[in-house]
């Protein structure tokens, strides 16, 4: 599996100076440097020009960087112009401080003397460049999260997060990557990614023995997010590594991570090297001999430490699964054996685990450990870590306790928050005995229904109370129902008092709006305080409201609602008795809340309809911030629910911008989005960009017709609604550059459509490149993620715990064995049946 | 009669076809759908739901009153089921849980405590009670007919049930619910039986037992309650029977001794003269000592009372002739064992065994067979209380017991109020095709609906092991039926109504552990969620089968267990509380087991969350689904989120777009489109 390790370990390790033999650097002539050139092999030439201290200590640090930059097919070498003037290199000024790395027969990079400048940083600087294509880089979580998800089953990842470019550890892993990404034989099982969550610290060459960069910085250097499996600790001068064991889980018990565990050693390329050769190694290795008489590990573990543990028959299954419990916190630090006692096993029954160091001539150590933690403390580095730093860890290691952790992010939140969630009582308390009084108080009471012990009630009554905070002062009545409490009032059992007026409640949370003598209006929008309040603000005037003015029509239509603004809809009917006006009242009383309705008739509604060109019955619609009504007609004898849906289809926006709460909406229509993304304008000019994305869009729904019907055009602003970051991302499997429009949802099937990112988005082109979707003539740029959601954990079978602890406890009786009388009456407890009832 | 003739003429006027059973009534015989023998707590329980029902029903009571059997017994006046008036909740399911007496009703206040506010209430509150549940529900009760005979015939409908009162007036009935009661005291036969008194008609006035010597037989409640009723004035109290006195507390069995009845338990091991002991009743002889030459010495005194001997059949001579008669001096054990430990004579000895069934008055044709358990002094019957050879003959209450005999509640007010309303959910599907009351919820409001039905719900806790509520999975719906016989679960589909998908079911019922552990020892209790499963105290467990047990399977079930083995066990570990609500404890293992029964995601999300996943996916999970995806999205409070980041970095928030405005995100982006290239390329 490693071929190249003998190759690996011949490498001149860091700041090893090899002065004697012969050198590797090439000191090449106008012509040999034309010849190496166009050999296409990869040479990097310093030109030299001038001579200098600085220049004289630089060429040392070449020559020592030859030797180690031949093992990977890098030629170094050198000019010197003095010699002989070439007419390009030698002759250009920036080639003073600049040294060149040529691939293919051309110039592919330049790096300045400030970059390059001693062994290490030569030798990472050329290594980056060279694995530039094969190493991904990981910027934002999503980036990470989207890595993984595409590893899963598949592959494993090394993780690398470099703190300054340049250093000996830098150089450690690009020297791993490279003999990953291009010497392992048949199939690259690893993907080393490279995080940079921030803008790495370059090692500058002032005062070369300067090894860290300075803390000041590094602390400046904060890091934009955390990735739960490998956070890496801010105030920690080191790089690190994790491996992320992703082929082995199709789906990680308690994150979207895959388990990862991090390497506890100094980073260089041995120690590098052998941490990944470890986490190749089985996790436990079962074994039937005594320790004592286990062989060593074998090559490459050979100097990892074995840690033997104690199974007996009875216990086998229990023993593996904490075996290997133990190895995953072992991983890296030490080889997990589990030793099945057996006549061959002269290991005395007191001890119940072993360890072997791998020093010559070490011997068995045994000992009785009542805990894991005892056994990690023997292997965990000596070297001095954080506290906060282990601590730490422990949080993060997903195996470490995966079964308490609550995986579960509403859960999870009012965990966090328990002691800070608002209180229940502190709000108004409908009970069965003060329901029909409260609610006949006030105009407008507006009730949650919800249990105390559920995660998602409590989350709503967190965001409730803040809207009863809200509207303290106001008319409407903020009370709660405690449904554990008042089961007959939640059950809508009237218990003889006048009927409840809603329906039993079978969800929670629920939030009705109770208004005396009116059945009750669930609430059935977003559960949270904006939304809420809106909905709330929204309902308190009728609907629809009645309108006879002139006067009273215009503040219909412009009047505030606080900082809302909302749609508002006017009936034009001939007169109130019309037919229509039933109808029309009854499809108001569903939009309550969302939209404002008016009903105006008679000859004011006829001037109003002329004016708008349309006939009674018509409908006049106002949506949302926009500045003129539409008029429609209305057809002579709609119901409410066609009504609702023509209003419905009068406020749809031709070309909606997709929040987090508008979206259900939308996926409802069944169609197909073409999505734009657009990012936070900085600027004006961002701006005016953005404004002109969208004419274009609206241009495409117009130019397309009825064509465009079968999908919604819209967009995503990525500055209000950062969530679209990861959905773009896990659509094409990385960020692509902003603007970026895409085609989703198809109701054909899974394939995510990208639009040129090169092409400008013009609405022309956007629909030819539709039509090509519709031939089947564009590939698919990504696809959307399953429907499928299998449990989040493996089974907690306690059916198989009570088969290993007490095999008779769960069985089924053979049908041989007698049953008693009765077979299907309670076996009788003891002996004699009792004396008395 | 004359009570009912105003309401009668009423009805009349009316024109109401509910006047017919008070035609009946006057005529004094008829024909009813439904006749309930017995009006006490079991027969006027099913009265109320057959009322409700608006079923065509009558109650037949032999006495003036119901519950007549409370105006006797227990003979000590005192009831040991208790009324506990004060719980901390307002919750009347909940209060159920520890209100042992009151029947079920939609009346909130139709309860024993409006009675009695005592504890452990007098005996006479409780037909005060029946009495008014009865009136305030308008129940249909015929007092003072008093049925002598029963018997079945074929009719053309169907079998009928005759009961003849003692007028030999007839009631013709399709289904009879014999909710009869057991109060024919329980006997033991043995040589001299006869000599012993019966607990239905010994004296309660302590004075009568001054410095007597007594010895009781049988050990449960009426036994202790007579014990403690007397040890104030006896000299000393002996109890006998086969088996060790069984503590409630410990067997969890409200039959066995209670600790409101156990003060001799106090004496004896306190060594004050009173005593235990065990022997098969069968085995004993009692044998009246005569006064022989002895008592000449003595002077003449008031005629002595009969001394009592006990001794073994075995060592009885001439057992023939002398059956039950004045034995001599070598039969008794003082003479054959040494130091038998009932060798001295008795003044008095008590029976206090129990009831029995009555039998007596069913014909052949509608007689119940013995039940193989409680020593054949019950009626057998299948899972849903029906007789096993006499179809549509149900037996409830007290009577029922045999069902789950020294194990559930079944015996008891507080138990067989909820199996009586589950025959009656049995009666409704056979005879009226309304299938069991049910609750349709969606898949993600299961959890909540399984902790309320944990944390409240009175039936499955009281008649543990014997009744639970059976989950009906159906993809992203299900169908929630309460507290059916478990029993009977390989018959649910015909007896309830309702149809088990391939999705499989759940049933929920609460259980005790079964191992015998030091009930007031270390170690009790468990509190770890993990090992659940070795709960000793009343824990909930649910059980999923991807399809009904079969008959077969539910006889062969585990030893001890309710039901047979299922596909996947959940249970969830004892609280000492009694509540389950925990959300690393209780919550969060039962909603994985509940992931594995409908094979899908439970797990609730943020609005955010749902949109990233609907964007992303196919079908967001299904909690986004029925949620989100119907706009009733749950969005993160702000207040929530805002202690989130003052509480530090949250290691574990996996939602990056979370926080309103990130100040880095242009940066990001820029960093995305230009530094690397392509950014990252996922072509592995």
């Amino acid at each position: 599996m490693w071929p190249c390790v003998a190759a690996l370990l011949l490498l001149p390790l860091g700041g090893c100076a090899r002065r004697t033999g012969p050198s590797a650097l090439t000191e090449h002539t106008a012509a040999d440097f034309s010849d190496a050139l166009h050999s296409g092999k990869t040479l990097f030439i310093y030109f030299q020009q001038l001579v200098s201290p600085t220049i004289s200590l630089f060429l040392v640090e070449l020559e020592q960087s030859a030797d180690a930059l031949q093992h990977y097919g890098v030629l170094v070498g050198k000019v010197n112009c003095n010699k002989e003037s070439f007419h390009g290199y030698c002759a250009e000024e920036k080639a003073v401080n600049t040294v060149f790395l040529f691939r293919g027969g051309k110039e592919f990079l330049g790096f300045s003397l400030d970059i390059v400048f001693d062994v290490n940083s030569i030798v990472s600087e050329v290594l980056f460049a060279i694995l530039r294509e094969e190493i991904k880089y990981v910027h934002t979580e999503t980036d990470l999260l989207a890595m993984e998800k595409a590893a899963r089953g598949r592959k494993d990842i090394a993780l690398c997060y470099v703190s300054s470019l340049g250093t000996q550890e830098h150089r450690s892993m690009m020297e791993t990557a490279y003999v990953l990404c291009f010497t392992q034989a048949t199939e690259i099982r690893r993907v080393i990614c490279f995080t940079r969550f921030t803008q790495p610290w370059r090692r500058k060459p002032k005062g070369i023995g300067h090894r860290n960069p300075p803390k000041k910085l590094i602390h400046r250097a904060r890091l934009s997010f955390s990735v739960s499996p490998c956070s890496v600790d801010e105030t920690s001068r080191s790089s690190q590594v994790w491996f992320l064991h992703c082929s082995g889980h199709s789906r990680s018990m308690t994150s979207e991570h895959c388990p990862s565990t991090r390497m506890s050693q100094p980073l260089s390329t041995l120690s590098l090297h052998s941490f990944l050769q470890l986490m190749e190694a089985p996790l436990v290795s079962e074994v039937y001999q005594d320790p004592s008489s286990v062989r060593p590990p074998q090559h490459p573990y050979q100097d990892t430490p074995q840690v033997f543990l104690f199974s007996r028959p009875a216990t086998k299954r229990e023993d593996l699964y904490e075996a290997t419990a133990l190895a995953w916190r072992l991983r890296g630090l030490a080889l997990v054996l589990l030793v099945h006692r057996s006549p061959a096993v002269k290991t005395p029954e007191e001890y119940n685990a072993a360890y072997k160091l791998p020093e010559k001539g070490s011997v068995v150590k045994y000992l009785r450990s009542n805990s894991a933690d005892e056994l990690l403390e023997l292997f965990t580095n000596p070297v001095e870590e954080d506290e906060d730093e282990e601590e730490d860890e422990d949080e993060e290691d997903p195996e470490e306790e995966p079964l308490d952790a609550l995986d579960d992010e509403i859960a999870e939140s009012v965990f966090e928050n328990r002691l800070n969630l608002p209180d229940a009582d502190s709000l108004a308390q409908l009970t069965s005995d003060n329901f029909h009084a409260t609610v006949a108080q006030s105009s407008l009471t507006v009730a949650l229904f919800y249990l105390p012990w559920s995660a998602v009630s409590n989350a709503v009554l967190s965001s409730f109370s803040d809207v009863a905070e809200r509207l303290e002062g106001s008319e409407v009545q903020m009370s709660v129902v405690n449904c554990a409490e008042w089961t007959d009032l939640c059950a809508a059992e009237s218990g003889g008092s006048p009927p409840i007026p809603f329906q039993p409640i079978t969800a929670f949370p629920t939030v009705l709006l109770l208004r005396p003598k009116e059945s009750a209006q669930r609430y059935g929008g977003l559960l949270g305080a904006e939304a809420l309040h809106r909905f709330i603000t929204l309902s308190q005037p009728a609907s629809p409201v009645l309108l006879s003015t002139e006067e009273e029509v215009t503040s219909f239509l412009l009047e505030g609602f606080a900082r809302y603004k909302p749609a508002r809809a006017l009936g034009l009917f001939r007169t109130r008795a019309d037919a229509g006006v039933r109808q029309f009242t009854e499809a108001a009383k569903s939009l309550r809340g969302e939209v404002l309705t008016g009903l105006l008739t008679d000859g004011l509604a006829e001037k109003w309809a002329a004016e708008h060109g349309v006939r009674l019955p018509a409908a006049l619609v106002l949506p949302s911030g926009a500045k003129r009504t539409r008029a429609s007609a209305l057809p002579a004898s709609a119901s409410a629910q066609e009504l609702l849906s023509h209003i419905g289809a009068a406020l749809l926006h031709p070309v909606p911008e997709l929040t987090v709460e508008n979206l259900p909406s939308f996926l409802s229509l069944g169609r197909g989005l073409l999505l734009l993304f657009v990012g936070e304008e900085e600027d004006e000019i961002g701006h005016t960009q953005n404004q002109a994305l969208l004419k274009e869009m609206r241009d495409v729904v117009e130019l397309g017709g009825g064509w465009m019907e079968r999908y919604l055009v819209c967009w995503l602003h990525l500055g209000h609604t950062p969530a679209g970051m990861s959905v773009l991302g896990s659509y094409l499997g990385s960020m692509p550059p902003l603007p970026a429009l895409v085609l989703t949802h198809l109701p054909s099937g899974s394939e995510v459509y990208q639009y040129p990112p090169n092409t400008p988005i013009l609405a022309s082109s956007v629909l030819q490149w539709l039509q090509r979707v519709e031939d089947g003539t564009e590939s698919a740029a990504g696809m959307l993620g399953g429907g499928s959601w299998p449990p989040t954990t493996e089974l907690f079978d306690f059916l198989k715990i009570m088969d290993m602890q007490d095999p008779d406890l769960s069985r089924q009786r053979a049908s041989e064995e007698k049953v008693e009388e009765g077979g299907d009456s309670f076996p009788a407890r003891d002996k004699y049946p009792h004396t008395e009832l | 009669k004359s009570v009912h003739l105003p309401y009668l003429t009423l009805l009349i006027l009316i024109g109401c076809t509910e006047c017919f059973p008070d035609d009946r009534q006057q005529n004094g015989t008829g024909r009813y759908d439904y006749c309930v023998l017995g009006a006490g707590p079991s027969g006027l329980q099913m009265g109320y739901f057959l009322s409700r029902a608006k079923r065509d029903y009558v109650i037949l009571e032999r006495n003036s009153g119901p519950g007549s059997f409370f105006n006797k017994y227990p003979r000590h006046r005192k009831l040991i089921s208790i009324n506990k008036i004060y719980t901390g909740s307002q919750n009347r399911e909940f209060n159920m849980r520890h209100d042992w007496n009151s029947l079920l009703s939609d009346r909130p206040n139709l309860l024993l405590k409006r009675v009695s506010r005592d504890f452990f209430p007098p005996a006479d509150a409780f037909p005060v009670y029946l009495s008014m549940f009865e009136k305030e529900l308008g129940l249909r009760v015929r007092y003072g007919v008093d049925i002598g005979r029963i018997g079945a015939v074929r009719s053309p409908e169907g079998r009928r049930y005759i009961l003849t009162d003692q007028h030999e007036l007839d009631y013709t009935c399709s289904v009879l619910l014999v909710a009869s009661g057991l109060w024919v005291p329980q006997r033991v036969e043995f040589v001299g039986s006869d000599l012993v008194e019966g607990y239905e008609s010994i004296s309660t006035d302590p004075e009568d037992y001054k410095d007597q010597a007594v010895l009781i037989l049988g050990k449960g409640n009426s036994a202790f309650e007579t014990a403690q009723s007397i040890s104030g004035r006896a000299k000393l109290v002996h109890m006998l029977s086969s088996n060790p006195v069984r503590l409630a507390w410990q067997t969890h069995y409200v039959g066995d001794l209670r600790a409101v009845n156990n003060d001799l338990l106090d004496t004896y091991q306190l060594k004050s003269l009173d005593g235990l002991a065990e022997i098969p009743l069968d085995k004993i002889a009692i044998t009246q000592l005569k006064e022989q030459g002895w008592s000449r010495s003595g002077a003449k005194k008031k005629v002595n009372k009969p001394k009592f001997c006990v001794t073994l059949k075995k060592y009885l001579q001439h057992q023939e002739e002398k059956n039950g008669s004045d034995a001599r001096r070598a039969e008794t054990l003082e003479y054959q064992l040494d130091n038998f430990s009932m060798r001295k004579p008795y003044d008095r000895v008590i029976s206090c065994l129990g009831f029995r069934f009555n039998f007596s008055i069913f014909q052949s044709s509608a007689r119940p067979l013995n039940s193989d358990n409680a020593k054949g002094r019950l009626p057998r019957l299948t899972a849903w209380y029906e007789g096993d050879n006499t179809p549509g003959l149900f037996v409830l209450g007290t009577a029922a017991h045999s069902r789950d005999y020294r194990s559930s509640a079944g015996g008891f007010v507080h138990g067989f109020r909820y199996t009586v309303r589950s025959v009656h959910r049995v009666l409704e599907q056979r005879y009226h095709g309304n299938p069991w009351q049910s609750t349709e919820l969606s898949t993600t409001q299961l959890q909540s609906w399984i902790l309320k039905r944990i944390n409240e719900a009175s039936g499955p806790y009281q008649m543990f092991e014997v009744l639970g509520d059976v989950i009906l999975l159906r993809g992203s719906r299900c169908e929630y039926v309460e507290e059916f016989t478990l029993q009977a679960l390989p018959r649910f589909s015909s007896l309830s109504g309702h149809e088990v998908s391939k999705h499989g079911l759940i049933v929920l019922v609460m259980q005790y552990g079964k191992n015998k552990v030091d009930y007031l020892g270390r170690g009790r209790a468990d509190t770890e969620w993990t090992t659940a499963w070795k709960s000793n105290f009343l824990h909930p467990v649910l059980y999923y089968y991807d399809k009904l047990p079969t008959d077969e399977e539910m006889k062969l079930r585990p030893p001890g267990w309710p039901l047979p083995r299922p596909k996947a066990i959940h249970h969830m570990v004892e609280d000492f509380l009694t509540e389950w609500g925990t959300p690393i404890s209780h919550i969060q293992p039962l909603r994985r087991f509940l992931e594995h029964c409908v094979q899908t995601d439970l797990r609730a999300f943020y609005a955010e969350s749902c949109f990233r996943l609907s964007l992303a996916h196919r079908k967001p999970p299904l909690f986004c689904q029925q949620g989100y995806l119907k706009r009733q999205g749950v969005a993160r409070d702000s207040r929530l989120w805002q202690r989130d980041q003052d509480g530090g970095p949250m290691p574990t928030v996996r939602d990056e777009g979370t926080s309103g405005a990130d100040p880095a995100f242009p940066a990001h982006l820029a960093q995305a489109g230009a530094s690397i290239s392509a950014g990252l390329k996922l072509d592995f």
